[in-house]
C-alpha cells in the first residue's frame, strides 16, 4: 500500500469530525407564680446578688428571668360567665402598662374558657391620693364585682377601703403598694418586699463605694407604701456603715422632671455626692439626666424598668436597677379578682399576699432587658 | 525508490501523531475555555436572577403589608361610621358596638380614644397615655402607623386615625386604632414564602419588627448591627443610609461555604423595610450544581477524546506497521525472484554463467583468505551438440543440453552445477560433494561410455582439486578444462558418433 500526502490530508479532518461527533454524544447527560419569694441578680463583678431566696438557675440569666411571661390559669372554675372589675393605680406610667399586659393575658385565657372579663384600669396623670379617693368613691357606686387598688397613700386610702369592705364591696390591692397594716382588703397581689428591695439596692451601692461616702435618697410619692418602704430599707442600710452619710432625702411625686430638678439641687448643695438611691421608677431617670448633665461621678441605684433608665444602665450611668415582674402581677391580679368576686377569701385558693419577684440587673444585662421589654423600636 | 518510500511512511506517522496532539490540545483548550466562560457567565446570571427574584419577592411582601395597612384604615372608617349610627349612651353600649364591628369586619383589637386619652376596647377601658406613642400628641390630624412593644419581645402594629367628628357618651373622641399582632402579619407573608427563603420586617434603625429570622447569620437581630461585621464599612454605610432614607437595596455576603443574597424595599406608608433573603444562595447552588455537572461532562469529554485519539493513533500505527512489514516481505520476495532469474539458466534450471562469476568471486575471496581447504572443479562439455543442432534442429540440440544437465545434476547431487556456455558445464564441489567427487566422476564416465553405444548424451569431463599453489578458482578450472579436452579425445577414440 502506498500512503501519500493526499490521504493524510483527508485523514485529519475525518479524524477531527469523528472526534467531534463522539464528543457531542459523550456530552449529552443526561402559671401562676403563687408563693414567689425570690429575686436575684448578678452584680457587675460577676458575684450573685441575692435579694430573697435566690433560684440558682435563674441567677445565671437575670435579664431573661426577671419577668415570667409563661402563665396559665389554675384549675379554679369561676362561678359566673362574666365579671366586671375596676382597678385604679397610682399614675399613668409604663410600669403599670406592663401590669396591664399581664391582666390582658389572663383576660384572654378566661375568654378562651368562655368567661368574659371586663374591667376598667384607670389612673391620673400625676399620683394623687385625692384623685384615687375620688375614683374609688365613684367606683363604689357602680356594680363592679371587685375593686382593685394600687394604694397611693396608705394613710388616706386604707380607711376608705375598710369602709368599702364594710359596705359589702369586694376590695383587693395590687401592684407595688398594699394598704396599711390591718386593712380589711381581701388580698394583695404584688411586691411584698419593698423594704428589702431598698435595702439590697443600697447594699450594692455601699459595696460599690467601698462602704464610705455621701448618699442621697430619692423617693416617689409621699405616703406611697412601696416608695416609703424602700426608702426605709435604704436608710437602715446606710446607717449600718460609719463612713456613710445620708445628705438628702427628697420626694419627686413620681415625676421625672421633679426628680431631675431635685438631683441637680442635691448636687449643687453637695458637689462631692457619691451615690443616689432611687426608690421608684421616675427617680433613676431624673437622677441620671442630672448626673449626666452635671458630669457627676455619683453612683445611681434604682428601681424598675423604665426604658430611659435601662439605656442609662446600658451606658453605665446607672449602676443597677431592681426590676419587678409586672407581667405576673397583672396576671395574678385578674386571677385573684375572679376568685374574690365569687366570694372566696384568702387561704386555700389564693394567699392573702401573692408575692412577685424583683431582680437586680446590671450593665451587662441592660441590652437584653431592653430587647425583651421594649424591642429596641426606633 | 527505496529512500522515497521511507520518507513517505515517516511523514505519515509524524503527521498522524502531530495531528492527534493538535486535535487533543484544541479540544482540551476549547473545553476548558468554554467551562471557564460558562462559569463566569453563570455567576453573573445567577446574581442577576437572585437579585431580581428577591426584589420581586420583597416588593410582593411589601405590597401585602401595604394592602393590610390600607385595608385596616378602610375598615376603621367603616367602623367609626357604624358606631356613629348606633345609640351609644354608656360604656357598655360602646363595648357592645366595638364588639359588633370587630366581628363584622374581622378586626383585631379595635379601640377608641377619648380626649382624656382613655382607651375603650371591647372588654377593657384604660388610661393609655403612656402605652400608645401616638397619644403623646395633643391632637391627631392624619393617620398614624406605629409599633407597640408588648413587654416581652412581642410587638404589635398600631394603626390610628383621627375621629374629630365622633362625639358619644358626652365625650369627644380624638382617635380610633387597631392593633395587629406581628405574628399575624408573619403568618400572612409566610403563606407565599418558600421554605428556602427568609423575610423580616425592620424599622429604620434596623430593629427586627417581625421577630422572624433573616437567615442563620443575621437571624432576628438588628439588621444594621448584624451586617456590620460581615460587610465592608462602605457597604455598611450604604445600607445604613438606605434604611435611614427608606430606600431599597441589596446585599450579598459569604460566611463559610454559604453565600447569601438579600434584598430590601421600603413599605409604603411606613418607615419600615421589608427584607428577603435567599437561604444558602439556593439558586446559585442549584445552578452551580448544573455547572459542575457540565464541567464534569466536559472533563469526561476531554478524557474520552484523548483516549479515543490514543486508540485511533494506536490502530493507525499498528496498521501502518503491519502494512510496512507485508510490503517488506513482498519486496524481499520480488528481489529474490529477480536474483534467481539473473543467476539461473532458463533452459536447464541450473545456475548460469553470471551465477558462476559471482560464486567465483566469492570463492576467490575465500581462497585468498585461506578459508578453503577442500574444493574441486569439474568441467563438462557436451560432445556433438553442433552436429545435432545442424542435423536435427535446435529443439533436439536443446533437448541434448537438458539431458546433459540432468545427467550431471544426477551424478553431482552435492555439487553446485553451472551452465557456463552453450555446451559447457562447471561443477564446484565442496563438503560432501568434494568427498564424493571420485565416485561421481566414475559414475558419470561409466554412463557416458554406455551412452556411446546407445547413441545417447555423451559428456566429456575433466576435474582438478584446489592446491596450495592455486591463487584463484580459475587456476583449478584451467587444469580441469585441460583434462576435459583429454577426455574428449579419449571418448572420440571410444567411438563417439561423428561430429559428437
Amino acid at each position: 500500500m502506498r500512503i501519500n500526502g493526499k490521504k493524510i490530508i483527508l485523514l485529519i479532518p475525518m479524524l477531527t469530525a469523528g472526534l467531534f461527533l463522539f464528543s457531542c454524544s459523550a456530552a449529552s447527560p443526561s402559671g401562676s407564680t403563687d408563693g414567689k419569694e425570690a429575686s436575684a441578680g448578678t452584680d457587675g463583678s460577676g458575684q450573685d446578688l441575692i435579694i430573697q431566696g435566690t433560684d440558682p438557675v435563674k441567677a445565671d440569666d437575670p435579664a431573661h428571668n426577671a419577668v415570667n411571661f409563661e402563665h396559665e390559669l389554675d384549675s379554679y372554675k369561676p362561678q359566673k360567665d362574666s365579671y366586671n372589675f375596676y382597678f385604679t393605680y397610682k399614675t399613668v406610667h409604663p410600669w403599670w402598662d406592663a401590669v396591664a399586659l399581664g391582666m390582658e393575658e389572663a383576660q384572654r385565657q378566661y375568654l378562651d374558657r368562655g368567661i368574659t372579663i371586663t374591667y376598667e384600669y384607670m389612673a391620673p396623670d400625676q399620683a394623687s391620693a385625692e384623685d384615687q379617693t375620688k375614683r374609688l368613691l365613684e367606683a363604689e357606686k357602680k356594680d363592679y364585682d371587685v375593686i382593685g387598688v394600687d394604694v397611693a397613700d396608705t394613710e388616706i386610702i386604707s380607711p376608705i377601703l375598710d369602709r368599702m369592705v364594710d359596705d359589702g364591696i369586694k376590695v383587693m390591692t395590687f401592684s407595688s403598694s398594699d394598704a396599711g397594716e390591718g386593712c380589711k382588703r381581701i388580698a394583695y397581689v404584688g411586691n411584698t418586699h419593698n423594704y428589702q428591695d431598698g435595702a439590697d439596692l443600697t447594699e450594692a451601692l455601699c459595696k460599690k463605694l467601698g462602704y464610705k461616702g455621701k448618699v442621697a435618697i430619692l423617693v416617689g410619692s409621699v405616703g406611697a407604701p412601696c416608695h416609703e418602704d424602700r426608702a426605709r430599707g435604704a436608710r437602715d442600710t446606710i446607717t449600718k456603715y460609719d463612713n456613710m452619710e445620708i445628705v438628702a432625702t427628697e420626694y419627686d411625686m413620681d415625676s421625672v422632671d421633679l426628680a431631675y430638678d431635685l438631683t441637680k439641687k442635691i448636687l449643687n448643695d453637695c458637689p462631692d455626692l457619691d451615690g443616689i438611691v432611687c426608690c421608684n421608677m421616675s427617680n433613676p431617670v431624673g437622677a441620671a439626666r442630672a448626673i449626666t448633665e452635671m458630669k457627676s461621678d455619683a453612683v445611681i441605684v434604682g428601681m424598675d424598668h423604665d426604658e430611659e433608665a435601662l439605656r442609662y444602665l446600658k451606658d453605665g450611668v446607672i449602676y443597677c436597677l431592681g426590676v419587678q415582674d409586672c407581667y405576673s402581677i397583672g396576671f395574678d391580679t385578674i386571677q385573684t379578682a375572679v376568685k374574690i368576686a365569687d366570694g372566696n377569701v384568702s387561704g386555700k385558693l389564693f394567699p392573702e399576699k401573692t408575692d412577685e419577684i424583683t431582680t437586680v440587673i446590671y450593665q451587662k444585662d441592660a441590652a437584653v432587658m431592653l430587647e425583651i421589654l421594649y424591642g429596641d423600636i426606633s | 525508490m527505496k529512500q522515497k518510500r521511507q520518507i513517505t511512511n515517516r511523514t505519515f506517522l509524524l503527521t498522524a501523531v502531530i495531528g492527534s496532539l493538535i486535535i487533543v490540545t484544541i479540544v482540551t483548550a476549547s473545553t476548558l475555555w468554554n467551562a471557564k466562560k460558562t462559569g463566569a457567565a453563570t455567576d453573573e446570571a445567577v446574581s442577576a436572577v437572585s437579585s431580581f427574584y428577591l426584589l420581586t419577592m420583597a416588593e410582593s411582601h411589601a405590597k401585602t403589608v401595604t394592602n393590610l395597612i390600607d385595608n385596616s384604615f378602610d375598615e376603621m372608617r367603616i367602623a367609626i361610621a357604624y358606631i356613629e349610627d348606633e345609640d351609644v349612651d354608656s360604656q357598655n353600649d360602646l363595648r357592645e358596638a366595638i364588639g359588633k364591628v370587630e366581628s363584622l369586619l374581622g378586626m383585631n383589637q379595635f379601640a377608641l380614644v377619648d380626649e382624656d386619652n382613655v382607651v375603650y376596647t371591647r372588654y377593657t377601658t384604660y388610661t393609655g397615655g403612656s402605652r400608645h406613642v401616638f397619644l403623646e400628641e395633643e391632637s391627631i390630624s392624619d393617620r398614624i402607623v406605629s409599633i407597640v412593644s408588648l413587654y416581652g419581645s412581642s410587638k404589635q402594629l398600631c394603626l390610628a386615625v383621627p375621629t374629630p367628628d365622633l362625639f358619644i357618651m358626652g365625650k369627644r373622641f380624638k382617635a380610633c386604632f387597631v392593633q395587629i399582632d406581628f405574628n399575624d402579619i408573619v403568618n400572612l407573608l409566610a403563606l407565599d414564602v418558600q421554605d428556602r427563603t427568609h423575610f423580616a420586617l425592620y424599622s429604620k434603625n434596623g430593629s427586627n419588627l417581625s421577630g422572624t429570622q433573616l437567615g442563620p447569620v443575621i437571624s432576628n437581630s438588628n439588621f444594621l448591627e448584624a451586617i456590620h461585621g460581615i460587610v465592608s464599612e462602605d457597604v455598611w454605610k450604604e445600607n445604613y443610609e438606605n434604611f435611614e432614607k427608606g430606600s431599597e437595596g441589596s446585599l450579598s455576603f459569604g460566611t463559610g461555604d454559604a453565600h447569601q443574597t438579600l434584598c430590601y424595599v421600603p413599605i409604603e406608608g411606613t418607615e419600615w423595610e421589608m427584607a428577603v433573603l435567599i437561604r444558602e444562595s439556593i439558586i446559585q447552588d442549584q445552578i452551580r450544581d448544573i455547572s459542575i455537572r457540565n464541567l464534569n461532562t466536559s472533563r469526561r469529554q476531554v478524557i474520552y477524546t484523548f483516549l479515543s485519539v490514543l486508540a485511533l493513533a494506536g490502530v493507525l500505527l499498528f496498521q501502518v506497521g503491519k502494512l510496512s512489514k507485508e510490503k517488506l516481505e513482498e519486496e524481499k520476495e520480488t528481489s529474490r525472484n529477480f536474483r534467481n532469474m539473473a543467476n539461473t539458466d532458463s533452459m536447464t534450471g541450473v545456475r548460469n554463467k553470471h551465477a558462476y562469476s559471482e560464486q567465483e568471486k566469492y570463492i576467490n575471496s575465500q581462497i585468498e583468505a585461506g578459508e578453503i581447504d577442500k574444493l574441486a572443479v569439474v568441467v563438462g562439455d557436451i560432445n556433438g551438440l553442433k552436429y545435432v543442432n545442424d542435423n536435427f534442429g535446435h529443439v533436439a540440440g536443446d533437448q541434448l543440453i537438458k539431458d546433459a544437465s540432468a545427467l550431471i545434476c544426477g551424478q553431482f547431487s552435492h555439487g553446485a552445477v553451472f551452465r557456463v556456455g552453450g555446451d559447457e558445464f562447471t561443477i564446484i564441489l565442496q563438503g560432501d560433494g568434494f568427498d564424493a567427487m571420485q565416485e561421481s566422476i566414475d559414475g558419470l564416465n561409466r554412463i557416458v561410455e554406455d551412452n556411446i553405444k546407445e547413441n545417447a548424451v555423451v559428456i566429456s569431463i575433466g576435474y582438478s582439486v584446489l592446491t596450495a599453489q592455486d591463487r584463484c578458482l580459475n587456476d583449478v578450472f584451467e587444469r580441469a578444462d585441460r583434462m576435459m579436452y583429454e577426455r574428449k579425445k579419449e571418448l572420440k577414440a571410444l567411438g563417439t558418433p561423428s561430429g559428437r
